[in-house]
């Protein structure tokens, strides 16, 4: 594995969080972070991949291209579906890591083809790190801070 | 989980792109919840047919499944939709809305599911005992599960589909037997009398119990109505996808957890349904939708009298027990009311249709119309929804 290692308040780069492979495939990218679930119906707009679900601490925040990090799904299984027409229209998230997977956000993951991983601690992750997801093997690596990017 | 040579060949995609997807569903969510294999199931029914709900994000993932020729396994019925198109006088009047909505009953029929767009596809066919079902729609598997003692997880749209497709569901959840155990005993104090009682014990419970399974003690109507609504409540607030209307059931070893419902939790969830005193645009029954016999309650109540013209008075049931109950619906339409089919006031386009307050004696709707539909509720019961829409 080829991994740039950045040193960043005196940890170690890359971490490596280890968790359960959900959706096979491997991608790069800033995560977005969240501390609370999300429900794809009615809570991410489907023509712009804004987050609008009232209360949510990403509202405002577009999950286009991001590696979308939150707890867990809630809500609607027609979910599933607005996930699949985000990544479709090329405004949906490279990758997702939950704590938890649930059906809603797995069979989203399934049909739009996008890598997911699920028991990570996601506290350990913050808005706008780089991290890599491995769908295949399970793993989520911070290979750079975001304060050491700016 | 385990997987047969040929359910291996459909997950490589032997059988197709839609099959291959169908499969690969089935087999994520078996491995998320540790199914040892895939059961074959007797049917399939399949939510996320209204435009309203599901939109435009959903079309092209079931058009390219459709255009791909995938067809159901098993016997399918599909939830309402969004427009019952023999009363297009009552419905949106948008033609993008009624083409989209066109469009998804047909892919769905492309695929062989029957175009009966209910969610008590139980009043048509039921069941058998003890069978394996993917149904999704939380009421409609609630009431398989407690009443129709068939066995079914609270699927999804999407599920439901795989499901059908694939004729086969994973082994997880309440299709085993040890997960179908109840384990808390709800004591209801007051003696319930209507179904809107019900909806509202439903509703309280079903927020207090999350997933588990309860055991009631204390129901003095064990009807298939009052509990059809108690259990859609229940599935509305909480997770619960099965309950046992008496204590003569399968429970856990060990002492059962106790809640006991008083006249106060149950007055102050009944009250908590309503968010307004004004006077309704609409009076809706049938959600779920009505049987035969909820019809016919109705027709006797209304007989002889007038809808009064500045409130629309909406039955919604599905065609087949529109045509079982036709003598009924004729006293309902002669007063003014409307019976209608294939679509209900959740899932169609209420707020544009000029309707701001919406009179119902469902739980279910009382709990969603304010969020799904952006209306103002009162919650009560059949006889005062009756009352109140008449001169």
């Amino acid at each position: 594995m080829n991994i740039l290692f950045f040193d960043s308040g005196g940890k170690a780069l890359p971490i490596v969080l280890k968790g359960r492979p959900i959706m096979g495939g491997r991608t790069r990218g800033r995560a977005l972070v969240s501390k609370d679930p999300l429900s794809f119906l009615g809570g991410v707009d489907p023509e712009t991949g804004r987050i609008i679900e009232k209360n949510h601490d990403l509202n405002g925040e577009k999950v286009g291209g991001a590696i979308l990090c939150f707890p867990h799904g809630h809500g609607s299984t027609v979910g599933s579906y607005v996930l699949y027409s985000l990544v479709r229209r090329g405004i949906g998230p490279k990758a997702i890591v939950n704590e938890k997977a649930d059906p809603v956000v797995v069979v989203g993951a399934v049909i739009a083809d996008v890598p997911m991983v699920d028991g990570v601690d996601i506290s350990k992750i913050r808005t706008g790190d780089l991290i890599e997801v491995n769908g295949d093997e399970g793993i989520v690596i911070i290979l750079e801070e975001r304060s050491s990017c700016t | 989980m385990y997987l047969s040579r040929e359910e291996e060949r459909v997950l490589n995609g032997e059988e197709g792109w839609a099959y291959q997807v169908a499969m690969r569903i089935l087999v994520k969510l078996g491995d998320l919840f540790e199914a040892d294999k895939l059961i074959p199931i007797e049917s399939a029914h399949i939510s996320g047919v209204s435009y309203k709900t599901i939109g435009d994000a959903s079309i092209e993932f079931l058009e390219a499944l459709g255009e791909s020729g995938a067809k159901v396994k098993v016997r399918s019925t599909m939830n309402p939709a969004g427009i019952d198109y023999n009363h297009p006088e009552e419905m949106i009047r948008v033609p993008e809305i009624m083409e989209k909505q066109d469009r998804i009953i047909n892919i769905y029929k492309s695929m062989g599911i029957e175009t009966v767009l209910t969610c008590t596809p139980y009043y048509i066919n039921k069941p058998k005992e003890n069978t394996h079902l993917a149904w999704a729609e939380s009421s409609t598997v609630v009431y398989a599960n407690s009443i129709l003692h068939s066995w079914t997880n609270r699927e999804g749209g999407p599920s439901a589909l795989a499901a059908a497709l694939i004729g086969k569901t994973p082994n997880y959840g309440v299709h085993k037997p040890e997960n179908r155990l109840a384990k808390v005993l709800v004591k209801v104090k007051p003696r319930l009398k209507s179904e809107a009682e019900h909806g509202a014990l439903g509703a309280h419970v079903g927020k207090l119990l999350k997933d588990e399974i309860p055991c009631f003690s204390g129901l003095t109507h064990t009807r298939e109505t009052e509990l059809k609504h108690l259990g859609s409540a229940m599935a509305s607030t909480g997770m619960t996808s099965i309950f046992y209307p008496d204590t003569s059931c399968p429970r856990i070893s060990g002492e059962l957890e106790v809640v006991s419902v008083d006249v106060n939790d149950l007055k102050n969830t009944f009250d908590s349904l309503s968010t307004t005193n004004e006077s309704p645009d609409m009076v809706y029954i049938g959600c779920p939708h009505c049987s035969a016999e909820e019809v016919k309650r109705v027709a006797l109540k209304i007989e002889g009298r007038r809808v009064r013209r500045d409130v629309k008075l909406w039955i919604c049931t599905s065609r087949y027990v529109r045509k079982k109950a036709e003598r009924y619906v004729g006293i309902i339409e002669a007063a003014g009311g409307k019976v209608l089919s294939d679509m209900c006031a959740v899932v169609t386009w209420l707020k544009e249709i000029g309707i701001d307050v919406l009179m119902t004696n469902s739980a279910k709707t009382a709990y969603y119309a304010p969020t799904m539909n952006r209306v103002e509720t009162i919650f009560s019961s059949l006889d005062k929804c009756i009352e109140e829409a008449c001169e």
